[in-house]
C-alpha cells in the first residue's frame, strides 16, 4: 500500500506533510484510543492487584457464570464464549467495512457495516442479560452476614446474586469489579454501536462517496477494534484465569 | 505554496486500493479471524476441561491464557487496526508510552498486590464465606448451607 511507504526521516520534520503518513483525524483517533486504553489499562491492574490480595477467596468464574439463554443447563463460560465470538466476528465484519471503503465500493460499506452493527448490539444485549442473572442469582442462594440497619449488627441471612455490598458468589470486590470494568466496556460499546449508527447513515446518504474517500469507517472502525481488543483482555483476566 | 498549507498529501486517498489489492487484503483478513476463532474455542476447551484436573489455576495454565490473550491482541491490533502497515515511528508512539505505564502496573500487581494480601493489610472477610471456598476447593460444590446450621460456631466470629 502507498501509505506504508518509509520516509526520509530528516526531511519528515520539516512541515508540508504528516511524518506519520497518516491523516490529522487517523493520528487523533489512534491517541485518544491509547487514553482510553490507559484507563483500561489502569482499572485491570487495580483489579488484578484486589484478586491477589484475596487470592484465597476470589471466587472462580466457572462457578459464577454457568446459565446459557433457553437452556436450563449447566453450562460454565458457554455464554461468554458466544459472546466473546460475536464481537470478533463483528470485528471482522468492521475491518471488512473498512476495506470495501478503500475501494469505493459504497454497497459492500453498507452490508458489512449493517452487520457490525448488528453484531455490536447483540453483544450489549447479552451484556444485559449476563448482568441480568448475575443480579439475581441462584434460586438456592447463600449465607451471609449481613448489616441489618434495624437492630445495628450483622446478622446471617440467605442472599440471592450480587450487588455492591454483598455477593452470592463470593468477596462482594469481584462484583464490584465485574460491574465496573464490564459496565465501563458496556458502555463503550453501546457508543460505538451508536457511533457506526451515524456512520452508516452517512453511507446510506452518499456524505462519503461525495468526498471520494470512506476514511470515516477506517476512524470509526479503529474504535470498534479497539473495544473488541479491550474484551479480549476482560475476557481472559474475568472468566479464564 | 499556500499560506494555509492546503496542499499537505492526502493521507486519506493514498489508502485507496484497486480491486485486485482489495481480494489479497480479504483474504488475509479472513485468515486472521479463523486463527483468532480457534485460539478462543482452544481457550474455552482447555478453561472447561480445567476444574477437574489437577492443573487447574496452576501458573502454567495462566501464563499460557496470558500468552494467548496477547496473541489475539497482536493480531487485532497489527492486521484489524492497520497498525502494522504504518511507519515505524509511529509504532512506537502509539506503543511504547503504553508498554511502559502497563509494565509498572504489572509490577504493581505481582508485587505489591502479594505483601497486601497478608491478613493483617486486609479488611475481614465474612467467615461464611471463607468457610464456602474452602467447601468449594475440597470439592462439595456451589451450595448455601441450610440457614442457621452454621449459625452458633460462627457467630463470634461475625463483624462487629
Amino acid at each position: 500500500m502507498s501509505h506504508s511507504t518509509e520516509i526520509n526521516s530528516k526531511e519528515a520534520w520539516g512541515g508540508g506533510q504528516s511524518p506519520f503518513r497518516v491523516s490529522y483525524g487517523k493520528m487523533m483517533m489512534w491517541f485518544f484510543l491509547v487514553s482510553d486504553a490507559l484507563t483500561f489499562g489502569g482499572l485491570l491492574v487495580s483489579y488484578g492487584f484486589i484478586r491477589h490480595k484475596y487470592a484465597d477467596v476470589w471466587p472462580k468464574a466457572e462457578n459464577v457464570f454457568t446459565h446459557f439463554p433457553f437452556i436450563e443447563q449447566h453450562l460454565p463460560l458457554a455464554y461468554v464464549g458466544l459472546m466473546t465470538f460475536i464481537l470478533i466476528m463483528s470485528s471482522v465484519t468492521m475491518v471488512l467495512a473498512v476495506e470495501a471503503g478503500h475501494r469505493n465500493d459504497k454497497k459492500k460499506v453498507i452490508t458489512w457495516m449493517f452487520w457490525t452493527i448488528v453484531g455490536g448490539a447483540t453483544f450489549v444485549g447479552s451484556q444485559a442479560w449476563e448482568w441480568f442473572h448475575f443480579i439475581h442469582g441462584t434460586a438456592e442462594g447463600a449465607l451471609r452476614h449481613v448489616w441489618d440497619m434495624e437492630t445495628g449488627t450483622y446478622v446471617e441471612k440467605v442472599v440471592h446474586g450480587a450487588n455492591m455490598t454483598v455477593n452470592e458468589y463470593g468477596v462482594p470486590q469481584f462484583a464490584n469489579y465485574f460491574f465496573f470494568i464490564t459496565g465501563f466496556h458496556g458502555f463503550h460499546v453501546f457508543s460505538g454501536v451508536c457511533i457506526n449508527l451515524i456512520i452508516f447513515l452517512n453511507v446510506l446518504k452518499g456524505t462519503y462517496e461525495r468526498r471520494g474517500h470512506y476514511e470515516m469507517i477506517e476512524k470509526v472502525g479503529l474504535y470498534w477494534h479497539f473495544v473488541d481488543l479491550v474484551w479480549v483482555f476482560v475476557f481472559t483476566f474475568f472468566y479464564l484465569l | 505554496m499556500s499560506e494555509f498549507h492546503d496542499d499537505y498529501p492526502s493521507y486519506e486517498h493514498m489508502a485507496l486500493h484497486s480491486e485486485e489489492e482489495g481480494k489479497t487484503v480479504r483474504r488475509k483478513l479472513w485468515r486472521v479471524f479463523w486463527i483468532m476463532l480457534a485460539i478462543t474455542i482452544f481457550e474455552l476447551v482447555i478453561g472447561s476441561l480445567a476444574p477437574g484436573q489437577g492443573w487447574s489455576g496452576t501458573t502454567w495454565l495462566k501464563v499460557l491464557f496470558i500468552a494467548l490473550t496477547l496473541l489475539k491482541a497482536g493480531y487485532i491490533v497489527i492486521e484489524f487496526m492497520h497498525l502494522g502497515h504504518e511507519v515505524k515511528f509511529f509504532k512506537y508512539v502509539i506503543l511504547l508510552p503504553y508498554m511502559i505505564f502497563m509494565s509498572y502496573g504489572i509490577f504493581i500487581i505481582l508485587d505489591e498486590g502479594v505483601y497486601s494480601g497478608e491478613p493483617i493489610n486486609r479488611t475481614k472477610i465474612d467467615p461464611i464465606l471463607i468457610q464456602q471456598q474452602e467447601q468449594l476447593k475440597a470439592g462439595h460444590g456451589h451450595h448455601a448451607p441450610a440457614a442457621g446450621e452454621n449459625a452458633a460456631e460462627h457467630h463470634e466470629e461475625a463483624h462487629h
